[in-house]
């Protein structure tokens, strides 16, 4: 059985991706589970989705743990801890990234021995991130090996037909591009060896004792513990201020932006908490004076670990 | 004549400039409910219990972290105002029997989306206002049940696409009026706010917190995803929202409507709908001009009738 799971943000199409993806196997012949997690599906929150296919019926059911194929569409992902990325990945698993570095730079940054594969990040520009699904799928489908471009195709129709032709067109042509591209490496996707009974070693359960209620039950005594919450991690774009262009006005940035993210300082200056910006970018479109500009957050990253100020 | 006092928000300068709902909750990136939220609360306060039904916003207390100062209580999507009997009730006994002092009692707060509001919760909240249930209720309407994928609810406006209404028409349904449907219950207060009007947000919070009982606000709240556009558009959005005429800021008090901003020289409803994904069947592949004017003929009669009664009113 093929085990693959997709990692994303809201917004991102991983749902999507996940559905193409599984009609697509179904096309083949297959027998074929796809889901999405159900659960925070908010924009710019890390997304799962899952797609199980094999030759005789699926008995297996929830989130897959231990996957033959890893699909990533936004790499900054990876760090994040509640993204689980890594989770059961061993030497089998084939990584798929979206990702401008080198399939070498994350084989070492993760310290993996298994296959790495990069998609380069066309584009900076927001309302292209919408087909990256589209070119996951593609490329997925060439590394399992077992997808026709035909069955890709007709997946691709039938799943977003409903958008109409335009973008099927477009959805089309990312996904067909990206399934060529991956051309030398088709069908590198390996299973698992099944779990027999035979050998099967129990993993290591943590016993939980039963606990009293006062200790047990959800209560939280702490006032806005969320900002351990650090959502900043959620952003692609990073908004820096100008501040010699900053007016000091009349505090627009602060009371529009939505997460509260940007308090005044006692100079009467903005300051944004880069901890929990989530970079919607209101702050940007919304400057009176036009102070506060985008840069991506890679790169901004880039110039905060070289020492420099953003 | 319910007596209000001169309002301590008279301009921007005016506003908080910290705030005081914690950040780090899971709302989405230019969620317009969270910005309508924070504002709300900085003039709440930390003194209030929020009774939160089902939608998007009960993820803002997810075990173990909250954004929240005070208190906060999850029911279901059709439950919140009983809900809120319940622990004004507990608040009034504990009050009355000396258990807490004056200065710890609480504002209750009911804080629902609009699948509850207009729909599920409604009956609940038609008994907490025939009881005169003293508490403040906070609708944010994003237009839709934005927390299962955007399918639509009584507030989702005509022609608008929602993951259950599809076609190329949209929704076939109109927007229910949920303001005139609370007002007809004769509460203390009902108003609505939208975060991209701060200062008319705050002003209406200051006042609604000045009286008892029911105390009714609906925020619009764009919604990146269940709209479908970019989430830096998000204020841009609500600000063509109210400068079209499209979301009414208003105020029922003692009998009366008013209106607290009348857009001087409305712009076509065109310019409101045509950056959300949810309407771009009405331009794309092509123009749906009778569906757009049918739109605009129902904001134009709507603002014609307020002049007929503002007029009246002046004679
Ligand atoms: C009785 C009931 N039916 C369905 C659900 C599932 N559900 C959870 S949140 C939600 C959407 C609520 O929509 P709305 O009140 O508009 O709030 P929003 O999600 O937009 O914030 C639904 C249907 C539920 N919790 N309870
Ligand atoms: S779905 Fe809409 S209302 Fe819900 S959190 Fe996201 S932006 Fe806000």
């Amino acid at each position: 059985m093929y085990r693959i799971r997709f990692h994303g943000r809201g917004g991102q199409g991983m749902k999507t991706a996940s559905r193409i993806l599984g009609t697509a196997f179904f096309l083949q012949g297959y027998e074929v589970q796809d889901a999405p997690r159900y659960g925070a599906e908010r924009r710019g929150a890390p997304i799962f989705a899952y797609v199980r296919a094999d030759e005789t019926p699926i008995n297996e059911r929830g989130i897959i743990t231990q996957a033959d194929l890893v699909i990533v569409a936004d790499d900054s992902l990876v760090p994040v801890p509640g993204a689980g990325v890594l989770a059961g990945v061993d030497k089998h698993t084939v990584i798929l990234i979206n990702s401008d570095e080198s399939p070498e730079v994350w084989k070492q940054r993760l310290n993996i021995s298994g296959k790495v594969f990069t998609l380069p990040v066309e584009t900076e520009d927001r309302a292209e991130l919408r087909f990256i699904g589209a070119t996951c799928t593609g490329a997925a489908a060439k590394l399992l090996g077992v997808i026709t471009r035909e069955s890709l195709s007709q997946a691709i129709e039938e799943e977003l037909g409903d958008l109409g032709h335009a973008v099927v067109e477009k959805n089309l042509h990312k996904a067909l591009t990206a399934f060529d591209l991956m051309k030398k490496h088709a069908g590198c996707v390996s299973t698992m060896e099944k779990t027999s009974a035979a050998n099967y070693t129990r993993p290591a359960w943590v016993e939980l004792p039963f606990e009293d209620a006062r200790i047990s039950a959800p209560s939280i005594h702490a006032a806005a513990n969320s900002v351990q919450v650090k959502t900043g991690l959620w952003r692609t774009q990073r908004p820096v201020i100008d501040y010699e262009h900053c007016s000091g006005c009349w505090w627009v940035c602060s009371t529009f932006c939505p997460d509260g993210a940007i308090n005044v300082t006692e100079q009467g200056l903005p300051d944004i908490d880069y901890d929990h910006c989530k970079g919607c970018m209101v702050c940007v479109a919304q400057c009176p004076p036009h102070a506060i500009h985008a840069i991506a957050e890679e790169v901004a990253q880039a110039e905060e670990a070289k020492g420099g100020q953003a | 004549m319910t007596e209000v006092k001169a309002t301590f928000y008279r301009r921007m300068k005016d506003l908080p400039s910290t705030h005081l709902l914690g950040t780090g909750t899971p709302m989405c990136s230019g969620c317009g409910g969270l910005e309508a939220l924070h504002q709300v609360y900085d003039v709440i306060g930390e003194k209030s219990v929020f009774v939160n039904a089902a939608g998007c916003m009960t993820l803002l207390s997810v075990y173990p972290f909250t954004p929240f100062r005070g208190s906060w209580l999850y029911t279901a999507m059709a439950s919140a105002p009983a809900g809120a009997q319940g622990v004004r009730d507990a608040l009034d006994i504990l009050l009355e029997k000396k258990r807490i002092p004056p200065e710890e009692n609480m504002e209750v707060v009911v804080l629902t989306g609009d699948g509850s509001a207009y729909g599920m919760g409604l009956s609940a909240t038609s008994g907490a206002m025939e009881r005169n249930l003293d508490f403040l209720y906070i609708c944010y309407d994003n237009e839709g049940y934005g927390n299962t994928g955007q399918q639509y609810s009584g507030a989702t406006p005509h022609a608008a696409k929602t993951a259950t209404s599809k076609g190329p028409l949209g929704f076939p349904g109109f927007k229910k009026d949920l303001f005139s449907i609370w007002a007809a219950h004769k509460p203390a207060y009902v108003a609505t706010v939208i975060g991209t009007e701060p200062v008319d947000l705050a002003r209406k919070i200051e006042k609604a917190r000045s009286l008892k009982g029911p105390r009714m606000i609906i925020a619009l709240a764009p919604c990146p995803p269940g709209w479908d556009f970019d989430p830096k558009e998000s204020v841009e959005i609500g600000k063509l929202a109210v400068k079209s005429g499209v979301w009414p800021l208003k105020e029922y008090i003692d009998g009366k409507v008013t209106h607290t901003k009348i857009p001087r020289q409305r712009i076509p409803v065109e310019d409101y709908l045509k950056h959300q994904g949810r309407f771009a069947h009405l331009f794309e592949p092509q123009c749906n001009d009778a569906l757009i004017n049918e739109i605009q003929k129902k904001v134009d009669d709507y603002w014609d009738e307020v002049q007929k009664t503002t007029s009246l009113d002046k004679e």
